[in-house]
């Protein structure tokens, strides 16, 4: 191999391509520097636009029969569609119904309509919309509202409408009247499959806002006012639904390119500082320990009981929450509510109790760990992901206690499915909801997963029937007090916490938690009727 | 170049894909119908409805009947319906394709052409400092897994200095077009695309300048020399262009594999693409679109080797003689 | 093809580094427990805690030693990346060897299934899989080992053919030596440095991936992984804590991919004779 020893004169261009490709990359650079310069002033001055973050994103497309089967999927779809009452900060309000009136010999409502509404495609709005509303969910129910409730719609007039009850509901405007949407007769009347239903047609609602744009990929809605909405047009002309990463908002927020958003509880003052407003949501929601009754030795009601004593709720709050949340009430109904039982049981933290209890139900210590005639027993607790830390701290106190625990968490289906197959000790979920007690009947001997599914109380059963039955609220929140009590007395499952919950917003638009939450309970502080008024900031 | 070799390998492979799809399914435990519909949702749903939508889905006929459906649909190509999207599943898949491609060819250009201009300079200046810190440098850069590279990008311009956006691919609803629409896809093009270039160009960068150190050993480099030739000209189109063949190749096999390479950045910039729509997709137990995916990303490794065969013959001579 | 390891070893600085780093993370795996100073799941109500002289990290958002993680995760992903490679390593040497000296239609059918493996995109399958069935570890690492062998079976395929042709190879054939005889007597010997650097590399893999997974949250969250402290960092990062939280894992895991990359570079550079001038340092 030659050996080159001398070297040949350069010559003299010399274009050295790697200060080339530095040069690319610098102009490249400067170009990107230049785009956030220039990306800033893309809106044009005379529109109030609102943009609201969002970590999911895509909730479905916001027609009734089509948004995702989850909060804010619903609340997408009523910023276009209205129901005949609806509510704002404190109550009820009349919605598509000026006035209503409640007929007891006939358990029917008369809801008396306004006249100058209009769909969004400038179609009269009268009763035979909402007779054909609650005539179509008997055939094609909406997802949100148990269509058995009302039994039929007539049309009285023009602008009148009764419905009939199948029973005596009391929850009725919670459930009934302030969460199912009314759809227009003349768009609705053909279709057969309104879960496929996605034409530009199925957004035309007589809300307050037209859907202009949404973006599944991008997860993303943008709504433009309507201008002829019976109550004016609103004052913000452009909503946006924008997707971001939840650990992303506040940075979003502070940075102004989104105007509202979740916000977790460690930046508050960091948000307030930067000019935001914080709002904290009510109690509505609760974290909780299912626990399986129909299993030795878990049956015994006195052995649940054991359990509470043996978890200190405060602690956990303390210690897995980082303080951002209640201790969990065993009635289940937050403290903050009207509806709280002040005398229901406590179980306040006492491992030595819990130890005594086990001790008299015939348990043994040996080892630290209880055992039953020498034979070791360990109890199962299974969580999904997202209750991690919670798991390890249940399980931490519990063994604490003397009882041994296996942990694991599992994919949301797995859990899901043991739990309805029964086939596990404990596990731990969350619900929301806990604004109207309807809830209990659904979490106490309803048939979902999330229920404790408990029918062995006689006197809770007919408790339960009784306080949806009872039109006379002053009864019905006794009802619901000695639910309370007893309920706390089986524990079929044990409340864990109460978490709390915030939101930050610019302050352009006064956001308000609901009253009760927005439809049947939704927890999110996006009413329609804020964007009414807008403030420039 | 194309053989039935390669053909009943292409078909092998998606035989493998297809089985694979429809045998998972049979282990599913519990119903999908409960991961769909979230906690909240099925405290508010009727019996009624319930049932209605378990036989929409046909979530309870036996598994043969639905994976004839799903073979016989496949060929009129109908990848199955999304539960979760309420769309069909090609149309979600293809929906996000172009932002991986996007995200794919601008790295797999810049990281390539980079790589192979700085293997170049660097093999041509062996072992001289700037080859040697050029070599260690890439090769650290190398270790840091693509996602940890680009969580620290994210932190570092989008959260402590916003400079970059934090997700996305455009700014929604910016009412951009032209040229400012063009600019937005760059800007929040650039941090992912960073962090990828960041790992990837030691690839290329490695390859070629091995392959130069080779080249440049060879007689007719010499003659070049000899013959009066710049080193710049030596550089590129003697040298440069032998050492091609290996990173090009390179590339060609790193194209189908970029297509999920890019997954985890996708994740950590939350970007559109069909890395991002995977993961949805495993949170929300979207089974059709999961295979889906599969299957698509398959048929495209599939392409791009295929057009890697190709080139390979257009680039170096002597193969396609030798077929 | 003999090399002497050690040799190559003296001669290059990184792989002195890679296995000096390799030697630590080693360590800190086995000893774990007596290196930190507390459990690594112990939760205190001391959440966000800076770095001081009772955690040397801080903690994180519930209170945990973030220290005692980091050296808890050593563990996770040697384990992960060991165990993984190593059983791919065993595959890949059985299916070369097997089919190289087999050969005829046994070698033709599973070439074209190997091939058609090296093809298929192994993120979406774990994903896919995962999807129907939550990994706990060794699942991962029986998944990780199936869906990685491939790439080596090829390498070594190629090598035994033409280690076959070798003058030894055929007397001992004449003489009647078996196929297994030969392929534990004389082929695996030969192979040995192959072996090796496929192994590195398989560890490198396997670790890459079992830090990816555990970030996207497809592994068993309640198995300590720096992934998993990745992610719950990041999850945090509107918060400064990312620098003491987010920052060792990734970097500890980074280190421990260039250590085994130097060492497998070094490894490569021995075997291939033109290019050992031109390995690092």
């Amino acid at each position: 191999m030659f050996q080159v020893r001398y070297k040949i004169p350069r010559l003299k261009t010399r274009i050295s391509p790697l200060k080339v490709s530095l040069a690319l990359l610098t102009l490249a650079l400067a170009c990107c520097l230049l785009v956030t310069a220039c990306s800033k002033t893309g809106q044009p001055l005379e529109l109030v636009s609102y943009t609201i973050a969002d970590d999911t994103g895509d909730w479905g497309y916001p027609s009734p029969y089509t948004h995702y089967a989850r909060g804010p999927g619903y609340i997408r779809m009523s910023f276009l569609f209205d129901t005949l009452v609806w509510k704002d900060a404190s109550e009820f309000v009349p919605a598509l119904a000026k006035e209503w009136e409640y007929i007891s010999a006939d358990n029917a409502y008369i809801f008396k309509l306004r006249g100058d509404v209009t769909w969004h495609d400038g179609v009269e709005f009268t009763a035979e919309d909402v007779v054909f509303t609650f005539n179509y969910t008997k055939e094609h129910p909406f997802q949100w509202v148990d269509s058995s409730i009302v039994e039929s719609a007539e049309v009285l007039d023009k602008y009148t409408v009764k419905l009939y009850l199948s029973k005596p509901y009391a929850p009725f405007f919670q459930d009934v009247a302030g969460t199912q949407p009314i759809i227009p007769k003349h768009i609705w009347q053909d279709v057969e499959e309104p879960e496929k239903f996605i034409a530009k047609e199925a957004v035309i609602g007589t809300g307050p806002y037209k859907l202009a744009d949404y973006s599944k990929e991008h997860g993303s809605y943008l709504y433009k006012a309507y201008s002829d909405y019976y109550l004016g047009k609103p004052a913000v002309d452009e909503l946006k639904f924008v997707k971001i990463s939840k650990e992303m908002i506040p940075a979003a927020l502070k940075g102004g390119s989104m105007d509202a958003g979740d916000t977790p509880p460690e930046v508050i003052s960091e948000m307030e500082e930067a000019g935001l407003t914080v709002i904290t949501a009510p109690y509505a929601w609760n974290a909780k320990l299912t626990i399986n009754h129909q299993k030795e030795p878990l049956s015994s009601k006195q052995f649940r009981q054991a359990l509470a004593y043996a978890i200190d709720r405060e602690a956990l709050v303390q210690i897995t929450q980082r303080g951002h949340a209640m201790a969990g009430s065993p009635g289940m109904i937050p403290p903050t509510s009207d509806w709280y039982n002040p005398d229901t049981p406590q179980y306040e933290y006492d491992p030595a109790k819990a130890q005594r209890v086990l001790e008299e139900l015939g348990y043994g210590l040996e080892n630290g760990y209880f055992t039953k005639d020498s034979t070791e027993f360990v109890l199962e607790l299974v969580t999904t992901a997202r209750f991690k830390e919670v798991g390890q701290f249940v399980k931490q106190q519990l063994e604490a206690a003397g009882i041994k625990i296996d942990f694991r968490t599992m994919e949301d289906k797995t859990v899901d499915a043991k739990v309805l197959a029964w086939q596990f000790d404990l596990a731990i979920y969350g619900h929301g909801g806990l604004h109207e007690p309807s809830i209990l009947n659904k979490m106490i001997t309803g048939e979902g997963f999330n229920s404790a599914r408990y029918h062995a109380d006689e006197t809770l059963n007919e408790l339960l029937e009784n306080q949806l039955t009872e039109m006379d609220r002053g009864e019905r929140v006794n009802i619901v007090r000695q639910i309370q009590e007893v309920y706390a007395e089986d524990l079929p499952s044990l409340t864990l916490y109460y978490p709390n919950w915030y939101w930050a917003h610019d302050g352009s638009v006064e956001l308000f938690y609901t009253n009760d939450g927005i439809a049947f309970g939704i927890p999110i502080p996006l009413n329609k009727l804020a964007f009414m008024e807008y403030k420039a900031m | 170049m194309f053989s039935i070799r390669n053909l009943a390998l292409y078909l092998i492979a998606m035989f493998i894909i297809l089985a694979l799809n429809f045998l998972l399914p049979r282990m599913m435990p519990g119903d999908p119908l409960m991961a769909i519909y979230g906690e909240e949702a099925l405290v508010q749903m009727t019996p009624a409805l319930k049932a209605e939508l378990v036989e929409r889905f046909a979530l309870d006929q036996p598994w043969w009947q639905q994976f004839a459906a799903y073979l016989s649909t496949l060929f009129t190509g109908d990848l199955g319906y999304s539960y979760y999207h309420n769309a069909p599943a090609l149309e979600v898949i293809l929906g996000r394709l172009p932002w991986t491609l996007l995200l794919v060819g601008t790295t797999l250009i810049i990281s390539t052409f980079g790589g192979i201009i700085l293997g170049i300079e660097s093999g041509w200046r062996r072992s001289s400092l700037q080859d040697k810190s050029l070599l260690t440098g890439l090769m650290v850069l190398g270790g840091f897994p693509d996602f940890f590279l680009g969580i620290l990008l994210l932190i570092g311009f989008g959260v402590t200095w916003a400079i970059f956006p934090l997700s996305g691919a455009i700014t929604p609803y910016s009412g951009f077009t032209g040229a400012a629409l063009v600019l937005d896809v760059l800007h929040h093009l650039f941090l992912p695309v960073t962090a990828l270039i960041l790992c990837h160009v030691g690839v290329s960068y490695l390859l070629t300048r091995n392959t130069m150190v080779t080249v440049l050993k060879e007689p007719y480099m010499l003659t070049a020399r000899a013959k009066g030739l710049s080193n710049l000209v030596m550089r590129y189109r003697h040298a440069g262009r032998n050492a091609l063949l290996p990173v090009i190749t390179r590339t060609g096999i790193q194209l189908g594999r970029m297509i999920t390479g890019v997954l985890f950045v996708e994740i950590v910039f939350a970007y559109p693409g069909l890395g991002y729509l995977t993961y949805e997709a495993l949170l929300t137990r979207d089974y059709p679109v999961l295979q889906g995916v599969l299957l698509i990303v398959a048929v495209f490794v599939l392409i791009a080797n295929f057009l890697v065969d190709l080139s390979y013959s257009k680039i170096d001579p002597r193969i396609r003689y030798a077929h | 093809m003999h090399i002497s390891i050690r040799e190559e070893v003296k001669q290059h600085n990184s792989a002195k580094f890679g296995i000096a780093i390799l030697l630590l993370m080693l360590t800190i795996a086995l000893f774990a427990p007596l290196l930190a100073s507390y459990p690594p799941n112990m939760q205190t109500p001391f959440a966000f805690e800076p770095p001081s002289f009772s955690h040397w990290l801080g903690t994180n958002h519930v209170g945990q030693d973030i220290l005692s993680q980091l050296l808890y995760g050593a563990r996770t992903s040697l384990l992960v990346g060991f165990s993984a490679a190593l059983l791919a390593t065993i595959l890949s040497a059985t299916i070369g060897t097997s089919t190289a000296l087999i050969g005829g239609l046994y070698d033709r059918i599973t070439m074209r299934i190997v091939d058609a493996f090296i093809i298929i995109p192994v993120i979406v399958i774990i994903i896919l899989v995962a999807a129907y069935v939550k990994p706990s570890l060794w699942v991962l690492i029986l998944l990780l080992s199936l869906l990685g062998w491939q790439g080596g079976a090829r390498i070594i395929r190629a090598q035994t053919l033409s280690l076959k042709e070798m003058g030894h190879i055929s007397a001992a054939q004449s003489f009647g030596a078996s196929n297994a005889y030969l392929t534990f007597h004389h082929i695996l010997p030969d192979l040995g440095p192959i072996l090796l650097v496929e192994f590195i590399y398989g560890i490198r893999r396997a670790i890459f991936m079992e830090a990816g997974l555990a970030f996207l949250g497809i592994t068993d969250p309640t198995i300590i992984s720096w992934g998993v402290m990745m992610r719950e960092a990041l999850d945090f990062c509107y918060l400064d804590v990312w620098q003491w939280w987010l920052l060792p894992p990734g970097i500890a895991l980074s280190l421990t991919i260039l250590s085994v990359t130097f060492i497998g570079h070094t490894l490569e550079g021995a075997l291939d004779p033109r290019l050992e001038s031109e390995a690092i340092a």
